[in-house]
């Protein structure tokens, strides 16, 4: 589960990012690239929530559960696909902007170290959260299978 | 009168489910009501895309997208989870059975529905209807119209089929390929829609105006089938591990319980 978990709250959160721009998504002809990278993207967000949700079921089902574990991946997860539209897609492929008619800069800034921030919680969380399943506070009764 | 041919052969597929089925019943065998259910809204999605009013307007081209979002994505998706192969093999007799089996197992049918053949058939097919003049002469031409509704229909089938059918492939991928073959469609279907919208695509589209709602819709309505498929496959997952959670958890139990 810890694996398969991470990575599914890994995907979970970009849902978060969709509704965040959903609005921007046509606006100028770009590259074609531009249009895949986004498609790309868009595809693998909706197919990636809704499998981090039933990989979060499943869990919840095995009783092998941990809240803190999945905040810490929810927020690694969100930081990096941020970070990465903040960077690759915002700027190396010139597609859609956080806004228009103003200077960027500021925008730019605060997004990417949001991002920065989200990611190293999320590591700490999930580092933090390792700890305490080995001591076992959270693995104590209800596991049906076994 | 072309659209009657989809029509009659709708008919015609959902008089032999039937018929398999009263077979089934008159031996006793139980088949699953959300199956039949899953025909009849298959079979209602493909009429409503060839009949009036769709199938009457679809020149103008927001009209033909959501006649082939019915036509070769929603209906497909809910025939895959009728299992209409499944039910044929059962209601067989021993002789046509055997043939049906040589035939699902041949070669070229086997290569034909894999994941990757089934996404170029069907995603290659849209980006030649749509970034060549294919579209202008389906337009044109009633055949060839024709021909482009049978093959969205049917290469739209080889995808649901690979992707969430019931009815039993050989080597069939794991869960993880089938996602990633649902995002690989996803993303060809989304970026195909946007070049449709930046370059104010197919030629012969119509208006501007129309060809970027068509565009939208085309997006957007991806979107929903896309989450929809995703929903369907990772519940079937949900469904089978669940299976083997259970099976596991009887461990201590004698052999025989066992599936």
């Amino acid at each position: 589960m810890l694996a398969g978990f991470g990575l599914a709250a890994f995907l979970d959160e970009t849902f978060f990012h969709q509704i965040l721009h959903w609005h921007h998504f046509y606006d100028k002809s770009t590259m074609a690239v531009g249009l895949l990278s986004d498609g790309l993207f868009h595809a693998f967000g909706f197919t990636s929530m809704v499998a981090g949700l039933f990989l979060m079921a499943d869990s919840l089902r095995r009783g092998d559960f941990i809240p803190k574990r999945w905040w810490g991946a929810l927020l690694l997860g969100s930081g990096s696909f941020q970070l990465y539209d903040g960077t690759i897609q915002h700027k190396l492929l010139g597609l859609h902007q956080i806004r228009y008619h103003v200077v960027i800069w500021p925008y730019d800034l605060t997004w990417n170290i949001l991002a920065a921030i989200m990611i190293i919680a999320g590591i700490i969380l999930m580092r933090g959260r390792a700890e305490v399943a080995r001591s076992g506070i959270f693995r104590s009764d209800a596991d049906p299978a076994t | 009168m072309s659209e009657l041919i989809p029509l009659v052969q709708t008919i015609l597929a959902a008089t032999g489910y039937s018929m398999a089925l009263a077979r089934l019943h008159r031996r006793g065998d139980r088949w699953p009501a959300s199956r039949a259910a899953c025909l009849f809204a298959g079979s209602v999605c493909v009429c409503a895309a060839v009949l009036p009013p769709v199938g009457g307007h679809d020149e103008y081209f927001p009209v033909h997208v959501g006649q082939h979002v019915l036509l070769g994505m929603a209906g497909p998706a809910f025939l895959a989870l009728s299992a209409p192969v499944t039910l044929a093999l059962r209601a067989l007799s021993p002789r046509p059975h055997r043939a049906a089996l040589r035939l699902l197992h041949s070669r070229p049918i086997t290569i034909v529905s894999s994941l990757p053949a089934a996404i170029i058939l069907d995603l290659g097919g849209l980006y030649v209807l749509y970034l060549t003049g294919l579209y202008r002469a389906a337009e044109d031409n009633d055949v060839i119209h024709a021909a482009v509704h049978l093959h969205v229909f049917l290469a739209g089938c080889l995808l649901s089929w690979a992707l969430i059918g019931l009815d039993p492939i050989r080597r069939r991928p794991g869960i993880t390929a089938r996602l990633a073959a649902l995002v690989a469609a996803g993303a060809a279907h989304d970026t195909l829609a946007k070049l449709i919208y930046a370059h104010s695509l197919p030629p012969g589209g119509g208006s501007i105006a129309s060809r970027h709602i068509g565009a939208e819709l085309m997006y957007y309505s991806g979107t929903v089938i896309g989450i929809a498929l995703a929903v369907v496959l990772m519940a079937q997952w949900y469904q089978a591990s669940g299976r083997a959670l259970a099976r596991t958890a009887r461990r201590g139990m004698p052999e025989h319980e066992r599936l």
